[in-house]
């Protein structure tokens, strides 16, 4: 039966999906769901309409499209609203998941601050930067204590020594004023974000997973003399994150993944001008890494169109 | 996203026809899959060169029907004109 019109999609009767119907759903949710939800019946039609009779497995190509859409489809949902303050937002995000992961390994010595600092990062996530402030400006001044070997609030056992995911001290390779830029940054973000008195957008619960495998300080590959080791799951998140801001940059022809990565960049590379003496190739290689991942992120959108029609 | 308007030169269409017309038109050579299709026509319709004619329901799912624009008609005949003009280079007879 055809109607004709913009109208919504008539009820239809109690049917089971094909399995092929079901495993093309399956890959439909690569796209956002506002666009899942207006035009997923329709390419679930066409996809359909064009399968060989009989065939049950998605064929190779229209599944690799799907997803590649799928990814298209959620980079161009995401750059929307103001570039520059999505941007910082993100560039923000990333810098507590930071902060929380420095402080993860000492959940089990550090019971009040951990959590506080999560908080922190929930509250980011979730776009209140009003209440993320507070939250951030205590675990940074007790950060910032730790580092120093002060005790401002409370009474910490120095050096803090790591429950799990670590074997090194806490801060045991950064000074006071590294440790503190991570905050700044941080606390002069949400001061611009809040300053906007315009509604932050939500992040998505994947930042939570990304914690972790910052947080872990393994596995072990580096030589133990090594002054400032380098965490090999550390390095895998920080690289994946970069070089999907800067896939996203081409993609959308949007610098905010570029200004995100910058940002983080920066307050990374306090580490490395603090150990500057003592930087070892691989050290070099990995910088080189995510400065070329962020230059190309900042370059991407003024690529050129290849014709008219591009 | 040639062959995309070319197709629709001729009538608005919906994504089936459209991926069918395109197959045609190109002799087999251009067959996108439906996630690429989709994604060509989105930013097609963000830039104004086609838009949704009219949707309609068949077996229960939506089905929208693009047409192209003005805009749209003048961008693929001056790109069919400068592939016309570039291909007339290699193929005009050689002046002797």
């Amino acid at each position: 039966m055809t109607t004709t019109g913009p109208s919504r999609p008539a009820a239809s009767p109690a049917r089971t999906p094909s399995a092929l119907e079901r495993r093309y759903r399956r890959l439909l949710l690569a796209y956002p769901r506002p666009y899942r939800a207006a035009h997923g019946d329709e390419l679930l039609d066409v996809l359909l309409e064009s399968a060989d009779p009989g065939r049950t497995v998605p064929a190779l190509k229209e599944a690799w499209g799907l997803l590649v859409g799928g990814v298209r489809s959620r980079v161009i949902h995401q750059a929307r609203g103001s570039a520059w303050a999505d941007g910082l937002h993100l560039a923000v995000t990333a810098v507590a998941a930071a902060n929380l992961a420095a402080l993860l390994p000492y959940a089990g010595t550090l019971p009040l601050w951990t959590p506080l600092s999560a908080l922190a990062l929930l509250a980011i996530l979730r776009g209140r930067v009003l209440a993320a402030f507070p939250l951030t400006l205590l675990t940074g001044v007790k950060a910032v204590a730790i580092a120093g070997g002060w005790q401002p609030l409370d009474l910490t056992l120095l050096p803090v020594h790591p429950t799990f995911l670590s074997d090194l001290p806490l801060y045991g390779d950064s000074s006071p004023p590294a440790v503190a830029a991570g905050y700044a940054v941080v606390l002069t973000g949400l001061l611009v974000l809040a300053s906007r008195r315009q509604p932050v957008p939500t992040r998505s619960w994947w930042w939570c997973a990304v914690v972790p495998a910052a947080a872990w300080a393994g596995p072990d590959w580096m030589a133990e003399s090594t002054a400032l080791p380098l965490s090999l799951s550390r390095m895998a998140v920080e690289t994946a994150a970069f070089g999907l801001a800067a896939a996203a940059c081409y993609l959308a022809r949007d610098h905010r993944w570029a200004l995100a990565s910058g940002v983080y960049l920066l307050v990374a590379s306090g580490r490395f001008i603090e150990f500057a003496d003592h930087l070892t190739r691989q050290h070099l290689a990995y910088w080189g890494v995510l400065l070329v991942l962020t230059l190309g992120a900042a370059f991407a959108p003024f690529r050129q169109r290849r014709h008219c029609l591009d | 996203m040639y062959f995309v308007l070319a197709a629709l030169r001729a009538e608005p269409l919906h994504g089936h026809a459209i991926s069918k017309a395109v197959k045609e038109l190109s002799g087999g050579r251009v067959q996108p899959s439906v996630g690429t299709l989709y994604g060509i026509l989105e930013r097609l319709n963000e830039r104004g060169v086609i838009q949704v004619d009219r949707e309609e329901v068949v077996n229960g799912r939506n089905r929208r029907y693009f047409r192209i624009t003005d805009d749209g008609r003048a961008l693929v005949e001056a790109e069919a004109r400068r592939m016309q003009a570039a291909a007339a280079l290699v193929l005009r007879p050689a002046a002797s």
